[in-house]
């Protein structure tokens, strides 16, 4: 209750809070630390909402695949139930802790997730499934490490270039560097091969380098240099040019090369505008591959029609704007690239994942964030926002609407005294101690 | 901090490309609607015909002659049978098929080949217990007649596929196998059949007949009797009701059983009643004097020299069995006597006896609904030889069936009307609803009541003392009716046989009340071949057990006038 006057009493006094933090104990260290903000609500709805939409459809895809495999059609269900739950408390943990210490572990994560990467190759403990080697055994569970190379890659990155502002500028600390890094991942993940994987963290590398500030004429000359590259490693085999080049126009080989993108247009194109209704697929009858992972979001469409699955892209749309909002709100270099990249990750992983079921890019594994069956894919993203709604907190509200001067000041009461009791993420927590190093702002 | 511009630059790409998305997913899943769903049902959907099952033919009283039995049927998956071998050796022991078949059949490859088909259940058991693998049961339904041989010509049989082969299954196998119904169900992508419920069981029409398994059943078992004491080649016997055409009974022999039709030779498998001619003899007087009374050529008085015993017409001699003297023309029919039915005939003339005979209905089809009936063989006048008159005046040089004899019959007995025998009484769908109900249909009037009444009276003479038919007479109830002897034609000489016979007794019964038409006719008996002695005891008897199962009561009885006077006292 003290530090809630202390604050109001700093308002008062026009000072700006979101760098002023309580230091009562500046002594004590601890993880976690509160800003005085609330974290960004919508977010958690639109989150929240999709991990709900993401059991429903895990459970229509798979009770049967389920009652086959196991006897009982809840064994997915359970798991991702398990899996969100776990999920959840993985998002409050990382919206709690000092996102700046983060950057201690930056360059470690990224060596661990490169050894988990290689693990995967290890006979035991790398678990090999339709021709590819992508999970590791954990027991009681498989952990995908591609996933947790996506996050790595962006905390490292914020961290480069948060420490490297000017050097971005040149070739090799801004442009060379970075991108060796992002192509040993890559290497490693052609080997297992995750070309979803290699893609998404392709994408999200060269934008956040763009967004560091690498000159354009790097980047399109990286861009050009790589042409013959993905030339040789994707064209120039007559068999995968084929099933790469299979999305252009699926129905020549409907059910070779063309098969999954063509039973995902038919899964699509049944649900029309209001979809067959909930759990009356057709296509989930075993004649779409992967309806629980990579191409649930055919079943989204076939299930809930035009309409569901358009909101559910809308709640993609909503977190990556809300996220791009926090981001260039926030002062603090790290913080503010850790959040664009973070929020690019997911809104990535999204478009690839909805290109490539309505056939606008090739064929390739690529789980649709919060929804999907998986436990890796939906941690690393719960951590992904957790660590997003972390960084919204440290941003005033002032600073969310400056141009509505009338409204602000009730608005800013009204969601001050709310936040005092309303979420988890609220700034009553009595051992949240502001850590040294844990300046959320640039003064 | 970060630089405005180029966050703007890769949030608006971001943002495109999920408008992208979102353009591209209203084009499949609006614009291309019907084309990706019609699409993804001809994979999800398949059309699976039901077969229906045959519907069941009853008898007129809702008695089951023809029903269906649940079967398994083997089939073997010769890609997944390890030892064919073994395999056959094993199956051949249970089986009427060689193990040296069974093997060929097994060891060629393939995913399916019948091995046998509606198995008894003990055999489908023992197989089961053998537990071979590549070998699969498929249930099928197999026609039964639970009444074995009775009606059998009538019903006749199905194939092996259930396609109706004779009789009435075939007459009316587009009723009975039913439609086939188009049935979508959905099955997910092994093929499995994902709908839920049963497929639904249908079935084709029922087909309920006119005959009467009673009645069928006495004259199946008398036409067995007699077949037993003449020693005869075959047998027909039909009973007809005179006044609308039903077709009360119909028996053929020899008998064949339409569960296992193929033990029997097609001739025996044959429906003579309809499907043979043949040269009806002395029966086919009743016709030539119906006509003769109808046209009013002399008084019904006038009296027939036949005390020669032969008489000679266009270069032939045609004798009687005995010689009679001077015949009125009742004593004509009842006498039986070529002589004076050729005097009568020679005194109607051609032109009118043919007219006569075609309006009696020989010549053309009765149009029973029954399959393969024949039209007999009626020569035109113009054709008719010197002779002609005089063989036809007694039955020959024409061609009839049984059937068309006892629908002309019929006609004497009902006033005169020629009718279109049937035998099936109403076709009612599975549920039991009509579908389609027959009943009687007159053709034509072929004489006057008056006329009708007449030959009856004299037809009735011939069952009474002094007549050809005297063992034919019930007692009590007067019958009318005709013996006929007919020589028929050596196939081999291509004469008249001396040793092969028709015999028959056409009759109808109470003789004014008419109940019952029946025909009876031995085919070649052997030793005794008059009709009235051969085939009218048989007549009695059919016709005396049908009375009392009809509950016709007794017009004549002397016990009851008795009773009647104990009353009075």
């Amino acid at each position: 209750m003290k530090r809630a006057q202390d604050f109001l009493r700093h308002k008062e006094e026009g000072m700006p809070y979101y760098n002023e933090p309580v230091m009562r104990e500046p002594q004590q260290q601890s993880l976690t630390y509160m800003y005085p903000q609330s974290a960004d609500r919508v977010i958690i709805v639109a989150t929240l909402c999709l991990i709900g939409v993401g059991v429903l459809m895990v459970y229509s895809s798979t009770a049967i695949l389920s009652m086959k495999k196991y006897g009982t059609s809840f064994h997915y269900l359970k798991n991702q139930i398990l899996t969100a739950a776990l999920g959840i408390v993985t998002m409050v943990t990382f919206a709690k802790i000092n996102y700046m210490r983060m950057r201690r572990f930056a360059i470690p994560l990224l060596c661990l997730s490169f050894i988990l990467l290689l693990l995967v190759f290890v006979p035991h403990i790398g678990i090999s499934a339709g021709g590819a080697r992508r999970w590791l055994r954990l027991w009681p569970s498989t952990f995908q490490p591609s996933e947790l190379v996506k996050i790595a890659m962006v905390i490292f990155l914020s961290d480069y270039m948060a420490k490297r502002q000017e050097d971005m500028k040149t070739p090799v600390k801004g442009l060379i560097i970075p991108i060796a890094i992002m192509g040993i991942f890559q290497i490693v993940l052609l080997k297992q091969p995750d070309l979803g994987a290699i893609i998404s963290l392709g994408l999200l590398t060269i934008s956040l380098l763009f967004i560091g500030g690498v000159r354009l004429s790097h980047i399109l000359g990286l861009l050009l240099l790589s042409v013959p590259i993905l030339y040789k490693l994707m064209l120039s085999v007559p068999y995968r040019r084929r099933r790469i080049m299979a999305f252009l126009d699926p129905w020549q080989d409907p059910l070779g090369s063309g098969f999954q993108l063509v039973q995902s247009l038919l899964a699509l194109g049944n649900g029309g505008l209001t979809g067959v209704g909930l759990g009356q697929s057709k296509e989930k009858l075993f004649f779409l591959p992967e309806p629980h992972t990579d191409f649930i979001s055919s079943l989204i469409g076939e299930e809930l029609g035009f309409i569901g699955i358009s909101l559910v892209i809308l709640l993609f749309i909503i977190i990556f704007i809300r996220g791009v909002r926090i981001a260039s709100r926030l002062k603090e270099p790290f913080g503010a690239y850790l959040c664009f990249g973070l929020t690019l990750m997911i809104g990535i992983q999204g478009v690839v994942n909805f290109s490539v079921v309505s056939g606008l890019m090739p064929t390739k594994g690529l789980p649709l964030p919060f929804v999907s069956y998986g436990g890796s894919s939906l941690l690393i993203n719960m951590m992904a926002v957790g660590l997003l709604l972390n960084l919204s907190k440290t941003i005033p509200r002032e600073e969310w609407k400056p141009e509505v001067n009338k409204k602000r000041r009730r608005r800013v009461t009204r969601t001050d005294r709310a936040s005092q009791f309303s979420l988890p993420f609220g700034n009553n927590s009595p051992t949240s101690i502001f850590s040294k190093g844990g300046h959320g702002g640039t003064l | 901090m970060m630089d405005k511009k180029r966050v703007t630059i890769l949030t608006s790409i971001i943002l495109f490309c999920f408008i992208a998305v979102l353009f591209r997913l209203a084009d499949i899943m609006l614009v291309r609607h019907r084309e990706l769903a019609k699409r993804s049902r001809t994979q999800y959907l398949i059309v699976q015909d039901i077969k229906p099952k045959r519907g069941t033919v009853y008898d007129r009283k809702g008695r089951e002659l023809a029903v269906n039995l649940e079967l398994d049927s083997l089939y073997g998956i010769p890609s997944e049978v390890e030892d064919a071998k073994d395999t056959a050796l094993k199956l051949s022991s249970l089986i009427k098929v060689s193990d040296s078949t069974l093997e060929h059949r097994l060891s060629r490859g393939g995913d399916f080949v019948w091995i046998s088909r509606k198995l008894d259940p003990k055999i489908t058991n023992r197989i089961k217990e053998m537990n071979l693998p590549g070998l699969e049961f498929l249930p099928e339904t197999k026609r039964v007649y639970p009444k074995g041989t009775l009606a059998a010509h009538v019903l006749g049989f199905c194939d092996i596929d259930n396609k109706g082969i004779e009789g009435i299954e075939l007459k009316y196998d587009n009723y009975i196998k039913g439609r086939s119904r188009k049935l979508m169900l959905g099955r997910d992508a092994f093929g499995k059949n994902l709908s839920t419920g049963s497929i639904p069981e249908i079935s084709g029409d029922n087909i309920v007949l006119t005959i009467d398994e009673d009645l069928q059943y006495i004259v199946d078992k008398e036409l067995d009797k007699a077949m037993q004491e003449t020693h005869a080649r075959a047998a027909v016997a039909v009973m007809m009701n005179p006044e609308t055409g039903e077709i009360l009974a119909m028996a053929d022999r020899p008998a064949y059983d339409p569960n296992n039709p193929s033990a029997f030779s097609p001739a025996d498998r044959r429906n003579r009643a309809i499907t043979d001619c043949y040269e009806p003899g002395s029966v086919f007087k009743a016709i030539l004097v119906s006509g003769v009374i109808q046209e009013n050529i002399f008084p019904l008085s006038q009296t027939f020299d036949c005390s020669k015993g032969s008489i000679e017409v266009g270069g032939r001699i045609i004798h009687d069995a005995e010689r009679h003297g001077v015949l009125t023309l009742t004593q004509v029919v009842q006498k039986s006597s070529n002589v004076g039915a050729i005097q009568i005939g020679m005194r109607f003339g051609k032109e009118r006896y043919y007219k006569y005979i075609k309006a009696f209905g020989f010549g053309e089809k009765t149009g029973i609904d029954l399959p393969g009936e024949v039209s007999g063989m009626l020569k035109e006048p113009s054709r008719w030889s010197g002779v002609s008159i005089g063989s036809i005046s007694i039955g020959q040089e024409i061609a009839v069936t049984p059937l068309q004899l006892l629908r002309a019959y019929c006609a004497i007995a009902n006033g005169g009307y020629l009718l279109k025998p049937y035998i099936v009484s109403e076709i009612t769908d599975a549920e039991g609803k009509p579908v389609k109900v027959f009943g009687p249909q007159r053709i034509r009037r072929v004489i006057s009541e008056r006329t009708s009444r007449i030959v009856t009276d004299i037809l009735t003479t011939v069952t009474e003392d002094g007549g050809t038919a005297a063992k034919a007479a019930l007692d009590g109830n007067p019958v009318a009716g005709k013996t006929g002897t007919a020589q028929m034609v050596d196939p081999e000489t291509r004469r008249y046989s001396h040793s092969k016979y028709a015999s028959s007794f056409i009759g109808f019964v109470p003789a004014d009340k008419p109940r019952i038409a029946l025909i009876v006719v031995i085919f070649e008996p052997k030793g005794e071949h008059y009709g009235g002695h051969v085939a009218g005891p048989v007549f009695k008897r059919i016709a005396e057990q049908s009375l009392t199962y009809l509950n016709i009561p007794i017009e004549k009885d002397n016990h009851l006038l008795l009773v009647e006077h104990d009353e009075d006292r």
